[in-house]
């Protein structure tokens, strides 16, 4: 394998985003994911593998988060380095040298603004190949369902953090089903679990942003 | 809180054996004013619906302690709106702040807030003034200094994906927001004691806590709330409800003596992660059990939670965090009579 496959990896592995980040503090001043990214392409590797280099850098960071070995910071930090990379990958997707596997729309319910979860999934789904229509926090059903209408074909990822605003999740799931029942819905956050999924009417609940993954490559 | 219940407290603190086991719940905004029948935006509007609301649930439940007790908030929104955040209030739904922080830049021009004088912090502290004496002729007293915990608000301000990444990115920046929002909650929590002399307590939310590492913590976090906490109050209370594990051993350097955490660490756990230094108030699942079960589930599973504990000093049952909407008084009522009447 080539050795740049193997620096970008590690970049997003360790959360180094490029030369300027002070983090990880070990390989400050060393090049980050923007840069080996960068050189990759120079050198001619194919897009698709710079891809699976992050997604092997996520599988490697994420299987630390799941062994409580790292935390949501580092997870954040590696997310970051991939959106680095994605950032050089971004006009090999809208040329259609690379194809996006679908759409992936986005958002915290309405009432909750916590945007943790969301962004991490929005981040790792990304560098998955998936475009995703990051609707932002304290989004209202009407929302969700006038952009799952621009976007025939989507998958709906539900966030929420707050106990408070998992009715606000049932809701929107039931309106957006309600409306568009062929559009499949993922619930995701902290205070979920598959029982509560199910009870909404939800096609499938992510503890993390890998779970998200597996289940959109799944459905896709 | 009246004064048999305050002792009481005190003693579960220092260790000594309570029969039966204390009960104590977080009551707050939308559990309250829903169970009371009222609208949320009323209960935040009207003083005295707000004061018949939390008597009403202390004469329904005078066996449990509820903390901190008369709380006076207008949920996320009340430290945040004293830096200037646009807050939403819905008709009945929970309040939000919006973002004051838009770049680290912004950091620099942002000034510490007057709890005298600023956003919503002299409402919050004058209805209590208010309801001051009627609280006294109920038998109760104005107990805990409450605020939202740094980590939180600095969130809130900022955002807490761009927070967070701040540390990682500029922590001089991070810190810079963190002395700056600890500066402000210790000047609000000194008035709030100044105010109301019969405070001995101070409660500090804060599950930011529960996404960070112990690196992170020990940096980001630790010294921020020991500056809280050294206040010269006999309770130290913390409520965080995300994940807990990294947070529970340096709960006594924090010098939190009371905890009030989520349900996915067991009370016999969180024993022995802290040392048996900190009195544990927990953890019934509160949604899928104390709001979604029967009465007979509540009893039943608060029974397991009390057999599976080797020592029951220092510790309050309750559920894993504040009570949440739709829990009946049937289920608090299952909770208490089960705790009251346990025997060994």
């Amino acid at each position: 394998m080539n050795p740049i496959i193997d620096h970008i990896s590690l970049c997003i592995e360790r959360g180094k985003v490029d030369i300027r980040s002070p983090y990880p503090p070990d390989l400050k001043g060393q090049p980050g994911a923007d840069e080996w990214a960068r050189d990759a392409l120079e050198q001619g590797l194919s897009p698709e593998s710079i891809l699976s280099a992050c997604n092997t850098g996520m599988e490697r960071v994420g299987a630390k988060f799941g062994r409580n070995e790292v935390f949501v910071p580092e997870l954040l930090m590696a997310a970051k380095a991939m959106n680095a990379v994605m950032a050089h990958l971004k006009p090999h997707f809208q040329a259609g040298t690379v194809k996006e596997k679908g759409t992936f729309v986005l958002g915290t319910v309405a009432g909750d603004l916590h945007d943790i979860g969301k962004n991490l999934v929005s981040m790792v789904v990304a560098g998955n190949g998936w475009k995703v229509v990051d609707l932002g926090v304290d989004v209202k059903p009407s929302k969700f369902i006038d952009a799952i209408r621009q976007h025939p074909g989507c998958i709906v990822g539900l966030s929420a953090l707050l106990t408070t605003t998992m009715a606000n999740m049932a809701k929107t799931v039931q309106e957006i089903k309600g409306q568009l029942p062929e559009v499949k819905v993922l619930v995701g956050g902290a205070p979920l679990n598959q029982k509560h999924a199910d009870d909404m009417g939800a096609d499938g609940y992510a503890p993390d942003p890998q779970g998200a993954v597996a289940f959109l490559n799944k459905a896709a | 809180m009246n004064q048999t219940q305050w002792q009481t407290l005190l003693n579960v603190i220092q260790g000594e054996r309570v029969d039966p086991i204390p009960t104590a719940f977080i009551i707050d905004c939308p559990w309250l004013p829903n169970w009371h029948g009222a609208r949320i935006i009323d209960y935040f509007t009207d003083q005295q619906l707000w004061l018949e609301s939390n008597l009403s649930a202390i004469r329904e439940f005078p066996e449990t302690m509820f903390l901190p007790g008369f709380w006076s908030e207008f949920g996320m929104c009340t430290e945040p709106s004293a830096f200037g955040a646009r807050c939403n209030f819905p008709e009945n739904d929970f309040p939000h702040a919006h973002r004051v922080i838009r770049t680290t830049d912004d950091i620099d021009e942002l000034e510490i807030p007057n709890p005298e004088t600023d956003g919503l912090l002299p409402f919050m502290l004058n209805r209590l003034k208010r309801a001051q004496p009627a609280i006294e002729k109920a038998g109760h007293s104005i107990r805990f200094a409450v605020a939202r915990g740094p980590l939180n608000i600095a969130s809130f301000l900022m955002g807490s994906t761009e927070f967070i990444t701040m540390m990682m990115m500029t922590p001089d920046k991070a810190h810079e927001l963190m002395r700056k929002v600890t500066d402000f909650l210790k000047s609000w929590l000194d008035l709030q004691r100044k105010t109301f002399p019969t405070i001995d307590g101070i409660f500090l939310l804060d599950d930011i806590i529960g996404f960070m590492g112990e690196p992170e913590f020990r940096e980001f976090g630790l010294p921020y709330f020991q500056e809280l906490y050294s206040a010269p109050v006999s309770v130290k209370f913390l409520h965080n409800d995300a994940p807990c594990r990294v947070c529970a051993p340096i709960l006594p350097e924090m010098g939190v003596n009371l905890f009030n955490m989520g349900f996915e660490v067991s009370l016999a756990e969180l024993q022995e992660l802290t040392q048996h230094k900190v009195t544990l108030m927990g953890n019934l699942p509160p949604r899928d059990v104390l709001a979604a079960a029967s009465p007979e589930e509540v009893g039943a599973q608060t029974r397991a939670i009390l057999d599976s504990l080797p020592d029951t000093r220092r510790i309050l049952m309750s559920c894993g965090g504040g009570v949440p909407p739709g829990v009946s008084s049937e289920n608090l009522r299952a909770f208490i009579q089960t705790v009251q009447g346990y025997k060994r």
